[in-house]
């Protein structure tokens, strides 16, 4: 296996040395950085790119630095060093020659401008000029961050541009920090309960609070939360007059306060029956009793129709209403 | 002196005969209520088969009542995914066609001559009846009050959220699921409140009816473990439950792999592996419940209970490292996408396109459910007052089922029958509370004077009932107007929402008559008389199931969205441009393409609007040949007009869509109604595809795919050579004349 690598490394030195001395520039800048993504400048992107290129090169143009306020280039920078990590420490196949890199803008303005780059980040890929993998069109392949994205679906898209081959596979170094502390918090956790149990276990298993657990999960799933939840809608949106629009036009649209008033809504209808089955016929007072049916009675009602004149104005040919509202 | 009749009537024996009586009558009233007010869409339009789906299940249908059971279950269909063809026995729900099948074969035999047509179109109504009485049983396995089973009954069989699913003519798999969901949770209940085999073995007898009926049978596949699961947390083992647990599935499991299409899914998937977690805790529970009557000792009763809980840890990380190696698949994308709500609009385009799995906004779940909806957590709350066992597993279904129908809009489904147990638990207490004349304790007040410490702090106070008239009329009255409301409510949801087949949309004229739009039928019937019987149609996805069913003529790809890579093919060809797809389309053997435009009627539910479905899913094959980007404008916009991007105007659909649309307007005057935008001057040149067939109002358009050309050229020079001919032949005319012979 040594004497393999040895032969290969002669074959390299003395393939390089035969072709031309420019075509070092590889070894050159590999022998930069051990794995993760080098540090272009200027002038080093200017020499890097220029042909004849024997290898590919993978240019991530960034703007990392806190005062550009790029969110996405600081999220994107470990998962570029995970691409360039998994990358020169997995196998590769024979003569196939990457270079992961990096250009921020505080050291490549000019580059910046000659491309005319509005947004950072962007990825540019250079294909080879010469040697077994030289592309005819030498021009780089472009990729446009349309948002978040992740290292596995940057590195799919990378290597459908690279020859053909087995390409190492993308490793996500496994974090132990978060397993040893996912195991300690819940070894605590467990210590704590079984410390905590006599005064833990009745909190637990009390009724109530499960029944208003209960209540609460199902008052909001069905007032719509988990729309809210999915399509990212707003809280409110102002209604072109300097006030709010509580509710949103249109039958399958709303807004995160909408759902809330919604919810409220529903939640005072289930308590006035609540109260009506349940607490008043405990009444002993009959006074109380007949004041207390009467105003829940009183909610029951304005509240349906309250309800019934929001779904009105949502579902425009509703033909139903009941009196007050 | 006529109460003495009635009192004769209302005591004793004959009392509870003549109440028995009642609830018959009322029962069956009911049921047809719940048939009558499906029938709108057979009255207004005709006994016809709806939407998308059914038209399969209906030519299935078919064939197994033509060529019998066996060939049925062997069935390889040729004329679907062409050229894949596809193993239709062995990858459907079989349970109803079965079902109808043997209905039909019935009526055979009783000499009553129906067409199986008709059977599909009734079965959903019929279903929904047997859907009621299946519900009035579990609700009074919940409520000892009388009138909670009828009303649930009663919500059942008119709530729109169910007769969504479930008119005449919408003959799809949920027509019979439902019933069996309920029926299913009715003897499970039984069986746990009696502890029988017997009703453990009926309960695995229908779960595996269910399962050959409906996919969703994995929401009863994992309901049931987790209300076992959850009795067993809160310390309610017992002999009854570990009867009807095994019982169940052991039973409905082997029934459940006689199905193939699931064949060993409960084994090797995860969606099944709580039943089987739970059925081997429930083991551990039952062994240390039965040392324990032999050990005393309360240091051995705990190692006995820590034992239980290390094994039952272990188990659970065996399972999981089975799941990570990859020996028991990993949840389904459908069901997976249910938990990561993000997760189905990454990976899986296909799913996150189809409407009904889009989540709900708060006005479907009250358009669907009207009052129940806030009577429903009411109902839940009453269920804490007992919580007995059957109590508890209204409660897991409540907040479960929430939260599904939150998710994925189709889901309202599983939602419905829960809404009206715990609707009708409510309503049934205030009615019985202020109902009755005469003062004094209510019927159920006995039962709830032993409250303990440990029930609700509403119910510790002992029942006095209601004193003044007027709290009974107050109530009463207003509670008759709501329940009125709800009977309006539903019977418009119905008739204005629930009741298009879809297939024949109606509109109304200016004058309020109405008018019905027949294309798609206008069109597959032009697709069945005037091509041969193996011409293949491709269109997209949707269509697929119509055109099998109602032209009978093979398709390139159709509901049954099994081959992910097919569709995207079919994506592309309609997203490329015509050198792109032709080469797509001759690969395919197709001979007809099928669009559908909406453009001239306003129609939205049209191609153009599904089109950057077809591009993302395609993309999703072919990120380099096609990409979403290119058919926005620079500003983000999806735009037909002068504005649209190149690729999108030389996309094949765009160009089919708006060939000689033109010629229905005045110059520049061309109107796409759904869009709302002005169509460019020039309207799009097709080479590679010849206008076949466009029905009455545009919606379906039909273009024959263009044999290689006669000379050997493309047929961009072709056709450019035809338009140009006679200019090119009046300039460059050189030559002798040859005489021309044909």
């Amino acid at each position: 296996m040594k004497l393999f690598t040895l032969i290969i490394a002669l074959f390299y030195i003395v393939s390089s040395a035969c072709a031309s001395p420019e075509l070092g520039k590889f070894e050159r800048y590999q022998s930069l950085s051990r794995s993760i993504p080098i540090d272009l400048d200027d002038s080093s992107y200017e020499d890097l790119t220029s042909k004849p290129r024997d290898y590919h090169v993978a240019v991530l143009l960034t703007a990392a630095e806190a005062r550009y306020g790029c969110i996405l280039c600081r999220e994107f920078q470990p998962e570029w060093e995970l691409i360039s990590r998994s990358w020169n420490k997995g196998p590769k196949p024979d003569g196939l020659k990457m270079l992961f890199t990096t250009l921020d803008f505080s050291n490549g303005k000019a580059t910046f401008q000659k491309l005319m780059l509005q947004t950072a980040p962007v990825l540019l890929v250079f294909p080879p000029t010469v040697g077994p993998f030289a592309k005819v069109d030498d021009a780089p392949i472009r990729f446009d961050f349309s948002g978040p994205i992740s290292a596995d679906q940057l590195y799919v898209w990378i290597n459908r541009h690279l020859p053909e081959g087995p390409k190492p596979p993308l490793v996500r170094p496994i974090n132990y920090m978060r397993l040893i502390s996912a195991v300690t918090i819940l070894m605590g956790v467990l210590t704590l309960f079984t410390v905590l149990s006599p005064y833990v276990l009745p909190v637990i298993q009390n009724r109530n609070l499960w029944a208003a657990f209960s209540l609460i999960s199902i008052l909001l799933f069905t007032s719509g939360h988990m729309f809210n939840h999915i399509r990212k809608v707003p809280y409110v949106v102002g209604d072109g007059k300097g006030g709010i629009s509580y509710f949103a036009g249109g039958f399958s649209n709303q807004f995160g306060m909408e759902t809330q008033i919604i919810a409220a809504i529903y939640a005072i209808l289930s308590f006035a029956t609540i109260a009506l089955a349940v607490k008043v016929p405990r009444i002993a007072d009959s006074k109380a009793q007949q004041v207390a049916v009467l105003i829940w009675g009183t909610v029951l009602f304005g509240m349906y129709s309250f309800l019934l004149s929001v779904f009105r104005a949502k579902n425009g040919g509703y033909p139903f209403f009941l009196p007050p509202f | 002196m006529a109460e003495t009749p009635v009192d004769a009537l209302l005591k004793g024996n004959t009392g509870r005969n003549t109440r028995g009586l009642l609830r018959i009558i009322i029962l069956v009233t009911i049921a047809a209520a719940a048939v009558s007010s499906r029938l709108f869409s057979v009255i207004r339009f005709e006994s016809i088969i709806h939407e998308f789906d059914p038209w399969f299940n209906f030519r299935a249908t078919k064939y197994l009542v033509q060529h019998g059971f066996e060939s049925f279950w062997d069935w390889f269909d040729d004329r679907t995914w062409h050229p894949l063809g596809r193993v239709t026995g062995g990858t459907l729900y079989p349970g109803l066609m079965v079902t109808s099948g043997v209905i039909y074969h019935i009526l055979r035999f009783l000499t009553i001559p129906v067409d199986i047509r008709n059977i599909c179109v009734l079965l959903a109504p019929a279903f929904s009846g047997l859907t009621a009485f299946a519900m009035y049983l579990l609700t009074c396995e919940m409520s000892i009050s009388p009138s909670a089973g009828l009303l649930a009954a009663a919500f059942m069989g008119i709530t729109p959220g169910y007769i969504s699913r479930s008119v005449a003519g919408s003959y799809d798999n949920e027509a019979i699921a439902i019933f069996l969901l309920v029926f299913t949770f009715f003897l499970w209940i039984k069986a746990v409140k009696n502890g029988s085999i017997m009703w453990g073995a009926l309960t695995a007898l229908f779960y595996g009816y269910m399962v050959s009926a409906w996919g969703g049978y994995v929401f009863i596949t994992n309901l049931i473990p987790l209300h076992v699961f959850v009795l067993l947390c809160m310390g309610r083992y017992s002999s009854r439950l570990y009867i009807s647990y095994t019982t169940w599935y052991a039973l409905g499991t082997l029934a459940s792999m006689q199905i193939p299409f699931v064949g060993f899914l409960p084994i090797r998937n995860s969606d099944h592996m709580s039943a089987l977690g739970v059925f081997g805790l429930i083991q551990l529970v039952a062994f240390a419940d039965f040392v324990r009557g032999f050990i005393p000792g309360k240091q051995f009763q705990r190692l006995l209970t820590a034992m239980v809980i290390v094994v039952f840890g272990v188990a659970f990380a065996g399972l999981v490292l089975l799941t990570v190696s990859g020996v028991i698949a990993p949840w389904s994308g459908r069901f997976y996408s249910l938990w990561d709500t993000g997760y189905a609009k990454i990976h899986i385009p296909i799913i996150a396109s189809v409407s009904e799995h889009q989540p709900t906004a708060w006005p479907a779940f009250f358009f669907d459910l009207n009052l129940l909806i806030w009577l429903f957590p009411a109902g839940v709350y009453m269920c804490f007052r007992d919580l007995k066992d059957e109590h508890v597993f209204v409660i897991i279904y409540a907040v479960l089922a929430s939260y599904f129908a939150g998710v994925m809009v189709r889901l309202m489904l599983t939602l419905t029958p829960i809404v009206c147990v715990a609707a009708a638990l409510a309503l049934s207490t205030i009615l019985d509370t202020y109902v009755f004349a005469s003062r004094g304790p209510s019927p159920q007040s006995k039962a709830q004077d032993e409250t303990s410490a440990e029930g609700l702090r509403s119910t510790r106070n002992p029942v006095v009932g209601i004193s003044s008239y007027l709290s009974k009329a107050v109530v009463t009255s207003s509670v008759v107007i709501y329940l009125l409301l709800f009977v309006a409510h539903c019977t418009w949801v119905t008739s204005n929402a629930y009741s298009s087949p879809s297939v024949v949309l109606a509109s109304r004229m200016p004058d309020g008559s109405q008018f019905i739009i027949d294309d798609y039928r206008e069109a597959y019937y032009w697709l069945r008389q005037n091509t041969p019987d193996n011409a293949k149609i491709m269109s997209w996805w949707d269509y697929g199931y119509q055109i099998g069913g109602m032209a009978d003529r093979p398709t390139l790809v159709d509901n049954n969205t099994w081959n992910n890579t097919h569709i995207a093919t079919v994506g592309k060809a309609m997203s490329s441009r015509e050198e792109v797809s032709y080469p797509i389309l001759r690969q395919h053997d197709v001979d007809y393409v099928l669009v559908v435009f909406g453009g001239l009627l306003g129609y939205s539910g049209d191609d153009i609007n599904k089109f950057l479905w077809m591009v993302r899913i395609a993309e999703g094959i072919w990120p380099d040949e096609v990409k979403e980007r290119d058919y926005f404008t620079a500003r983000g916009e999806y735009r037909v007009d002068d504005e649209a991007t190149p690729t999108m105007r030389n996309s094949l659909m765009y160009k089919m869509s708006y060939y000689n649309y033109n010629a229905l307007f005045q110059q520049g005057q061309a109107m796409d109604r759904v869009r709302g935008s002005r169509l460019p001057a020039e309207g799009p040149q097709l080479s590679t595809l010849e206008e076949a067939f466009t029905s009455e109002n545009w919606i379906i358009r039909i273009y024959k795919v263009k044999d290689l050309d006669n000379l050997g050229r493309d047929h961009n020079s072709a056709t450019a050579f035809e338009r140009g001919h006679k200019r090119k032949r009046a300039t460059k005319r050189k030559g002798p004349r040859v005489l021309r012979t044909e």
